[in-house]
């Protein structure tokens, strides 16, 4: 049975610009996406900033209505029948807000939990529990504005799960966490999964992605270009090689250049404090690196490491999102 | 000559900085309401409120006071924020860190709301006269212009001295709205000072407007400029007074502040 | 339904536990109604000695009013800033289940401040200050409060809709207490605008609170005003729902309200 079923799902947004002549602009957020995500299933949906992402996550938590297509939640449709979708489901949109600053965390937790309808006995009970779970025991009668990034983004997980809701989203829920506290909530992320709950994960981070999700879709610019299990979409640069090289201040013509060389797929490149780890994808492999060492040095690029290596999932997402990550 | 050019431009651009930050979030119809039609309510309901205790033929008494008293609008709200603004928006170290003559600097703040309190008192004039049937043949416009002016930049005194308060305290509109209504309340604005005990007309007469607003009744209906003179040059001693006192305030807060290594907290 | 109630029960108390700490809101509520009181007092001690009470009734109405319009204004935009306005939406609870809760902690911290005016000037002036009517008093205090939160419903959202109203709110303050004869009789205004006093809940709660306290209320006065009040919330409450609805759509459906 699926828990979420979406079919050619589509949002465009109006917006008018100017004063005096006023246009409507239209920007398309989500254009046509289609998925199904299985009960008790770690789905993610993968993609760099402004793919559409949280525009999905918008629409299937029922606070965006879509312009097209339609979506059902445990069998229920997202427009017509938000009423009972609500109580079943749980949403975490990551960062600073949605919560009330001048409240205790306790209070937080347990006016959400009177807005979801839950019995005060319960509610009690289950906020004790959920507080052991996401480690704020102990901190609950504090007000939130005292409370670091990390600590707020745990007690938006046990805000969520107040209700014991079957179907989850968290909207890139590990942002701005240190690694620490990233780690420990991938961990109660995988646990909820455990209990058999559905679990609809945004990321960009394509580690996280291939660390928790059974399924990934990877979308971009409001459209999925590939859904398949992580082994699946490594499957997709099985024939490429990725060569890694150091560089020292590259410039946009340079590497646009490079994609202009036969053999070369894509070309991305990250920046790294002082350096950039510039990364082509070749089925060539070592082949192609006296070419690309030729164009680097001939226009005066200072060149450190290269290694030829393997491609991982990243290097597939960067393929699938066409270098622009 | 390069020190008085120096000194009219820091002058100058304190004033254009806080006109700039007053229409910052300017929007035309916000900008109406309380221009003009927040000051028509405010003389309406004491007007009626007035006529209510006194009769209908104190009207005048009860337009006049407020369309003066109304100059607080600009001399208080605005002036504060001038100030204690700086601290919201987290650019007094900038200041406090550049050489720029503290004195002009501070005065330059208060320039804008100046003109626009003083345009607040003329529209507050105009309604009274319109709606409220305050007759004007008798006055001396030009003394009444004074008036207006001299009550104009000894409320923005008061207004510079609760800007630096509100450096230290925290929250700059509570101490605004409280002031601007103990001013309404106790400068003569609705209530014959004559109706307080006697204490408390003294205080009355600490504050700016009272004068003021006495003399804009007494000039309206007929008096001379000799007459009320007395009055507006005790009116403009308490503004310098109260622009002094606020001036050193300002200055003791860099000083403490700097010594005391508490500058970043404002 | 009993959820719906406990929803507004929380809202209530955490909206009040937050207010409480909000200095803007206790000069509002407090000061402000109690400085107009002084003021009417002063004013109206040529006329009459006797009228503290309805100094006290009146200040406290525009208390009432005051805080309605600031804290309505905001009750829904401030989730809007905070971000918290989305989990409210999502939730199987209603907006208005909230913004009623959140309108009842205004209320409540206006009566408040009517109990503290009426000591205070008790103390400071020594007025008799006795209630002439003290159980329609109370009912009618009741009834205003019922008004007062339907009025507060039309609020809400409409500053919700239109960023841009809530700055007219400055301007709408002074008006109420005009149209409503709260410190003073509307027989004093011109004659056309009495039509517009009759269709605001206040006049009648002002009416009413005023007569039954100042005494000389009729059986007969008495019904009209509660029974103006009751149904002008009612037509209050019906506007309102049509307005949660399209504050609803606006968001979700043209993304305009930006529920984030």
């Amino acid at each position: 049975m699926n828990a979420i079923e979406v079919r050619d799902l589509r949002r465009v947004f109006r917006a008018t610009i100017g004063t005096i002549r006023r246009r409507t602009k239209e920007v398309v957020g989500v254009d046509g996406i289609s998925f199904d995500v299985r009960e008790g299933e770690l789905f993610g949906l993968l993609g760099p900033n402004g793919a559409g992402k949280t525009t999905t996550v918008k629409m299937l938590t029922t606070l965006l209505i879509p312009t097209a297509g339609s979506a059902t939640i445990l069998g229920h449709d997202i427009v017509r029948d938000a009423e009972a979708i609500r109580p079943r489901i749980g949403f975490i949109f990551g960062g600073e807000r949605g919560l009330y600053w001048r409240l205790s965390a306790k209070d937080n937790l347990r006016y959400f939990a009177d807005l979801y309808h839950v019995d005060p006995d319960v509610a009690r009970r289950r906020i004790a529990e959920l507080l052991e779970l996401v480690g704020l025991a102990g901190r609950e009668e504090e007000k939130v504005e005292g409370y670091s990034r990390g600590m707020r983004q745990r007690l938006h997980v046990a805000r969520c799960l107040l209700h014991d809701p079957q179907v989850l989203f968290l909207d890139e829920p590990t942002m701005g966490l240190d690694p620490v506290g990233a780690r420990e909530l991938r961990q109660v992320v995988k646990n909820l999964v455990s209990q058999e709950k559905t679990v609809l994960l945004t990321t960009h981070y394509m580690f996280e992605a291939d660390a928790l999700c059974q399924r990934v879709a990877v979308i971009n610019h409001g459209r999925i270009v590939a859904l398949d299990t992580p082994e699946g979409l490594k499957r997709h640069v099985e024939d490429l090689s990725v060569i890694e090289v150091e560089v020292f201040g590259i410039a946009p013509t340079m590497v646009d250049s490079l994609r202009q060389l036969a053999d070369v797929d894509t070309v991305s490149v990250e920046d790294r404090d002082q350096k950039q780890a510039l990364r082509v994808h070749s089925r060539l492999g070592s082949a192609i690196v006296s070419q690309i060492m030729q164009r680097l040095d001939g226009n005066g690029v200072r060149v450190g490491r290269v290694t030829v290596r393997e491609p991982t999932l990243e290097d597939a997402y960067v393929r699938l999102v066409g270098g622009e990550v | 000559m390069k020190k008085l050019s120096n000194s009219f431009r820091i002058f100058l651009g304190g004033a254009v900085l806080s006109y700039k930050a007053l229409f910052r979030w300017f929007r035309l119809e916000p900008y109406l309401a309380t221009k003009i039609i927040a000051p028509l309510n405010q003389i309406l309901f004491f007007t009626f409120l007035g006529t209510f205790a006194t009769g209908p033929d104190t009207a005048s008494f009860y337009a006049i006071g407020n369309a003066i008293q109304l100059t607080a609008m600009s001399g208080i709200y605005g002036v504060t924020m001038s100030v204690g603004g700086e601290r919201n928006e987290g650019t007094l170290i900038y200041l406090f860190g550049s050489p720029a003559n503290r004195l002009l600097t501070f005065l330059g703040r208060a320039l804008v709301h100046i003109v626009d309190g003083m345009l607040g008192v003329i529209i507050g004039l105009t309604w009274a006269g319109l709606l409220v049937g305050v007759d004007y043949s008798q006055a001396d416009l030009l003394a009444l212009g004074l008036t207006v002016f001299i009550t104009t930049v000894s409320t923005s005194g008061l207004g510079l001295l609760m800007g630096c308060m509100s450096l230290v305290t925290v929250n700059v509109m509570f101490i605004n709205n409280t002031i601007y209504f103990l001013l309404l309340v106790f400068s003569g604005a609705n209530v014959p000072l004559s109706n307080f005990p006697a204490w408390v007309q003294k205080a009355a007469h600490l504050l700016p407007l009272t004068r003021g607003i006495q003399a804009a009744r007494m000039i309206i209906s007929g008096s001379s400029f000799g007459d009320v003179a007395p009055l507006l040059a005790g009116e403009a001693l308490i503004g310098v007074v109260y622009v002094f006192v606020g001036y050193v305030l300002f200055s003791w807060f860099e000083i403490t502040a700097k010594r005391r290594g508490t500058l970043e907290a404002y | 339904m009993i959820a719906n109630l406990r929803v507004v029960r929380t809202t209530f108390e955490l909206d009040v536990k937050q207010q409480a700490v909000d200095l803007f809101m206790i000069f509002g509520v407090l000061i402000q109604p109690l400085l107009i009181a002084i003021m009417a007092i002063y004013m109206l001690l040529e006329r009459d000695a006797s009228r503290g009470i309805y100094v006290v009734v009146g200040s406290g109405m525009t208390g009432l009013w005051t805080s309605l319009l600031f804290r309505g204004t905001f009750n829904i935009n401030a989730e809007r800033f905070m971000g918290t306005l989305e989990g409210i939406v999502a939730s199987p609870s209603s907006l208005a289940t909230v913004v009623m809760g959140k309108t009842l902690a205004s209320v409540t911290m206006s009566l408040l401040s009517m109990i503290f005016s009426y000591g205070l000037a008790s103390l400071i002036f020594r007025f008799p200050l006795s209630v002439a009517q003290p159980v329609p008093f109370c009912l009618s205090l009741l009834i205003t409060v019922l008004a007062f939160i339907s009025f507060g419903l039309l609020i809400s959202p409409l500053m919700a809709i239109n960023l841009s109203l809530s700055g007219w709110v400055n301007a709408l303050e002074y008006p109420m207490y005009i149209l409503g004869g709260f410190l003073f009789p509307i027989l004093l205004l011109p004659g056309w605008s009495n039509p517009l006093s009759y269709v605001l809940a206040p006049y009648w709660a002002a009416r009413v609170l005023h007569a039954t306290s100042s005494g000389g209320a009729t059986l007969a006065d008495i019904l009209l005003s509660w029974t103006m009040m009751l149904i002008l919330g009612g037509i209050y409450v019906g506007a309102s729902y049509r307005l949660f609805r399209i504050v609803l759509r606006r968001a979700r459906v043209d993304a305009t309200l930006s529920l984030m």
